[in-house]
This record gives C-alpha cells, structure tokens and sequence, in this order.
C-alpha cells in the first residue's frame, strides 16, 4: 500500500461526500422545518434514479442533465406531496407517530410503484462516460464521478445562497433553530413547510438521477443510502446544514477506508454501526462536540 | 375615552386542551398609551399575548384591532396588522447574525422594501448592536440579546409592541436602561403593552394598568391609581 493508494482512496471519499451532502441535505432541511424524519426518503431517490433512466431511454437525454431536470419535477412532487398528505400531519417540535407512519407508509407505497412500473431488474444507465477516466499525477479518478461531484457542489453553493440571501431562504433558517419566533415574525409556516417539503424532495430526486450516474439500481435503491443520510444528518447535529456537509466528509472517509481493514461484506454495517455512535456519544453532532471543547477550551 | 382603543381584549378564555387558564379577562389599548398587565408567576399573562399574537386559539371571547376581530387568526396574519410581539426569553435565532436577526423583523410585506433604512433606525436606537451585527445571536449576553429582540421587533414598524417580562434576568443597571428605551420607543408613536414582574418600576411608565391573578382581571386602573393603591402596595409593592 503506497502513499499514491493512499490518496487514491482519500480522493474518492472526497468525490464521495459531495454526492453524501446533497444526498442528505433533503433530509435535513425538511427535519429542520418540520421536525419530521422522511422515512420516504430512499422512495424519492429511487423515483429519481428511474426519472434518470426513463429520460435517457425515451427522450435520449444524458443522465446528468436528467439529474438537473430532476430538480424542479421532484419540487413539485415534493409540494404535492404535502399538499395531498403530510399537512395533515399535527405540527408538532420533535418527530411523532404519525408522521413517521405516514412517510413510511409513502415509502412502501412508492417502492411497489416501483415494482409494478419498472420490474425487480437490476437497471443501469450507461453514456459515453461511464468509462472514461481522469489521471493526475499517479491519482485516477473515474470522469463521472467528478462531474457528478462537481454538480453536486454547484447544487449546495446554490443552496447557500439561497438560504442566506432570500426571505423565503431566511426563513427555512428562522423555522428551523426557532419556530414560535419565526410565527412571531410573520413567517406564514403552512407555506413554508410546503415550499420546504419540496425543496428537500428536489434534493432528494437530484441525489436519485446522480447517483444513478453510478450505481445500479432496482426498486429497493435507496435504502442502504437513507441509512447513510440519518448517519450524515444525525452527526451533523440534526439541524445544521454547515454540519451535514462534515457529516458527509467523516462517512465517506470511515467508508472509503475500511475497505483496507473490513471485509466488503460487512460494508452495510459500518453505517449502521456509525449511526448508533454517533446517537449515543454525539447527541448535538460533530458542531455540538465542538461548541463543547470551546466552552471547555 | 372618545378615542376608539386599538386594541380591545373582551372576555378572553384560554385553555391548555382541558386546562382552562384565562377566565374572561377584558381590556382596552388606546394608541399611544402605555398599558401593563402585572400579575405573579402563572396568572396568565403570557397565555393572553400568545393569545393575541395568534400562537393560541382563544376558547371565548374576542380580539379586536382597530376594530377588526383577530381572534383565532394564524399569527402571520396578526403580524401583518402591525402587531408584534416580543416574547419572554427572547428567542432570537441563535445561529444567524444579530443582522439577519433583525432583517428577519422586517419579513412580513409591508415591512420588507424599508428594511434597511429601519435597520438604520434601530443601529441608531441601539448602537451597540451595530458593533455586533456580525456576531452569532446565540453568543451574546443576555442584555444585548434583550435589545436584539426589541430591535428585531422594531424592524417591522410595529403599531402595537407587546413585551413579555422583557427584564427578566437583566442586571438593575440595564434594567434601568431598558425602561428609559421602552418610554423613548413609546415616544415615536408606538402603542405599547408591556408585561412586568417589576411592578414599581413599570406602573411608572404605564398610562394604565391591568392586575391580571390565575387568569382573572382583579384591579384595573392609571398608573398612578394602582400605585397608591393599597392592595397593589401589599401585593406587588411591598411596603
Ligand atoms: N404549554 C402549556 N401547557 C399547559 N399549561 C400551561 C402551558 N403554559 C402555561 N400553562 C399554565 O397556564 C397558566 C398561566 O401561565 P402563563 O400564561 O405562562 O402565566 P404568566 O406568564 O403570568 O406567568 C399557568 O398555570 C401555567 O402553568
Ligand atoms: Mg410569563
């Protein structure tokens, strides 16, 4: 194992969490509006991995552009959705039954759409750049992975600014670290769970068509990655979306390397193994940690 | 009084899902005044001004501003009136910046194309706030939180400003400052319903006043009728 294997490995975590943020952003934003956890999550990354290969199929579009298309068709899937169900779950500060039955149900409900529309086949899309690769300096990345990389970033930097130079972006913020002042300052929070809801949905659908770039993938895809998401969005402290982007960078760092040292089988695990660290001694996740180190410091 | 108050509070009942806490409580907000709801832990006071704010449906009873009834309206709604709240403990957005704490005060319509020359106004109100426009919320003492959330409150205008126990936990030498900002902040024509524990100090400032005890309205009178009341002086004065 030399240091160019080494950076190798570091390199493709890195390629790795850009595609974990925008991944679990979706889940965040949500969480943080609405404290509710989107147990339907992996059912909208599966429509959108599908969204992905309808359209290259049918209409011979790239799936890369399919996954920006996906953006505003899984917003409004997304709003939708609340308008048909999820308003009607009580509005509540910590996640509740219902809500958690609802999107589950949802999520059950999407994967045997799945079924009965697209079969239990292993599907993939292939483009021209499926294989082509990029070299530097002794590091070879896969040219997919780094466009997808790339338009992952591009998608949170929009997000940023959206979120610090809007109304409607300030007021995601505003609901999401204190909702009764949020109401107090006129935020209409009806609309904004909505808007919200859809919003997280296009990340969701977005993170479906990238990773489809990449992965194969039947009606089930998803749910190793909504595993994955809790784990990034849990140690980013729930409601921080600086701390989801770190989140990201530690699982696909602890990912990315332990293949030198677990078995390939045991891979499922290490996320479900990070999820109960992390619930057990990160509570106020890795921004938490570190406001207590200053307090100490 | 000829003048049509601006806000009028008429039989108010207010219940925690079976819990009943306000029993048909009744009060009036002429524009301009000072008016204070003083009572002891529990009484009901801040019930009443989430009630009015909208965070609370009334059971019975009616909220009318400038003659139009509230009651029962989203808090968004009662906002966009000119009625703004400035709660107990504060709850500024820990993690913004005392500016975008404050832009957000301007959120509903009305208020946001004047933002920054409000903004102007309140760094001129509060200029240490101007020095911290870039610190976190969350970091700050809790003076200087007290006066973001009265700036925050400021930014939209407001017709008529609520404070909940606004001195809570401050030192004696803020809290003197704190009631000269709020009779200065009365002086540019905002209406004023102030909420207090620190009753001598308040009844002071207040044109009137409401003794609210376990949701009922027992006293009610000027500021100068209720200090030299007797009741009010055993109860709440001390002496
Ligand atoms: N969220 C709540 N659920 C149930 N009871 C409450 C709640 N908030 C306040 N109360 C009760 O309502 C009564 C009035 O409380 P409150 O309005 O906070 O009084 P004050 O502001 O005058 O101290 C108290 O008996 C209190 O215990
Ligand atoms: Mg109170």
């Amino acid at each position: 194992m030399g240091l160019d294997d080494l950076l190798n490995l570091f390199v493709a975590a890195i390629l790795l969490a850009g595609i974990y943020t925008t991944m679990s952003i979706g889940m965040t934003v949500i969480y943080g509006v609405m404290k509710m956890v989107n147990l339907a999550h992996a059912g909208f990354m599966m429509l959108g991995a599908y969204f992905a290969l309808e359209m290259s199929e049918r209409l011979h579009i790239d799936p890369l552009v399919s996954s920006v298309l996906a953006v505003p068709v899984f917003f409004l899937l997304g709003v939708a959705t609340h308008r048909s169900m999820v308003r009607f779950v009580p509005v509540a500060d910590e996640p509740t039954l219902p809500s958690l039955l609802l999107l589950f149900g949802l999520w059950l409900v999407l994967q045997n759409v799945g079924y009965g529309v697209w079969g239990a086949d292993d599907r993939s899309i292939f483009s021209a750049l499926t294989m082509a690769t990029f070299q530097f300096k002794g590091i070879v990345v896969p040219v997919i992975r780094l466009i997808v990389f790339g338009i992952a970033l591009l998608s949170l930097v929009a997000l940023h600014l959206f979120l610090h130079h809007t109304w409607f972006g300030r007021s995601v913020r505003a609901l999401t670290q204190n909702r009764e002042a949020g109401q107090l300052a006129g935020i209409d929070t009806g609309r904004t769970a909505m808007l919200t809801f859809g919003l997280g949905i296009a990340f969701t659908g977005l993170a479906g068509a990238l990773l489809a770039n990449l992965y194969s993938f039947t009606p089930e895809f998803g749910s190793s990655f909504m595993l994955r998401s809790f784990v990034i969005t849990v140690l980013g402290g729930l409601e921080s979306f600086s701390g989801v982007a770190i989140g990201a960078v530690i699982v696909a760092l602890i990912e990315t390397f332990s293949i030198l040292v677990v078995p390939a089988s045991y891979q499922h695990a290490i996320s479900f193994i990070l999820l109960v660290v992390a619930l057990l001694v990160l509570p106020g996740g890795i921004e938490g940690l570190l406001q207590r180190w200053r307090r100490l410091g | 009084m000829s003048v049509r108050p601006l806000l009028e509070v008429e039989d108010l009942e207010v219940a925690y899902g079976d819990v009943q806490v306000i029993w048909g409580i009744s009060f009036t907000v002429a524009p301009g005044e000072i008016v204070t709801l003083i009572g002891p832990n529990g009484a009901g006071k801040t019930t009443t001004l989430r009630t009015i704010s909208g965070l609370l449906s009334p059971k019975a009873g009616k909220i009318r501003f400038r003659g139009e009834d509230l009651s029962g309206r989203p808090a968004h709604e009662v906002v966009r009136r000119g009625v703004i709240q400035i709660p107990e403990g504060r709850k500024l957005w820990p993690r913004m910046t005392v500016e975008e704490n404050l832009l957000l005060g301007a959120f509903a319509p009305r208020a946001r194309d004047m933002a920054h020359e409000q903004l102007d106004r309140v760094y001129a109100l509060f200029p240490l706030l101007k020095g911290r426009r870039r610190q976190l919320a969350g970091t700050m003492s809790g003076g200087e939180q007290q006066m973001c959330a009265i700036g925050r409150g400021l930014m939209s205008e407001p017709e008529l400003l609520m404070f909940d126990e606004p001195s809570l936990g401050l030192a004696p030498l803020l809290v003197d400052e704190l009631f000269a900002k709020i009779t200065g902040i009365a002086k540019q024509n905002v209406t004023i319903l102030l909420v207090e524990q620190k009753v001598a100090h308040t009844l002071e400032i207040a044109d009137r006043g409401y003794i609210l005890e376990t949701g009922r309205t027992v006293l009610s009178g000027t500021g100068k009728e209720l200090r030299e009341s007797e009741y009010v002086q055993r109860s709440y004065l001390g002496t």
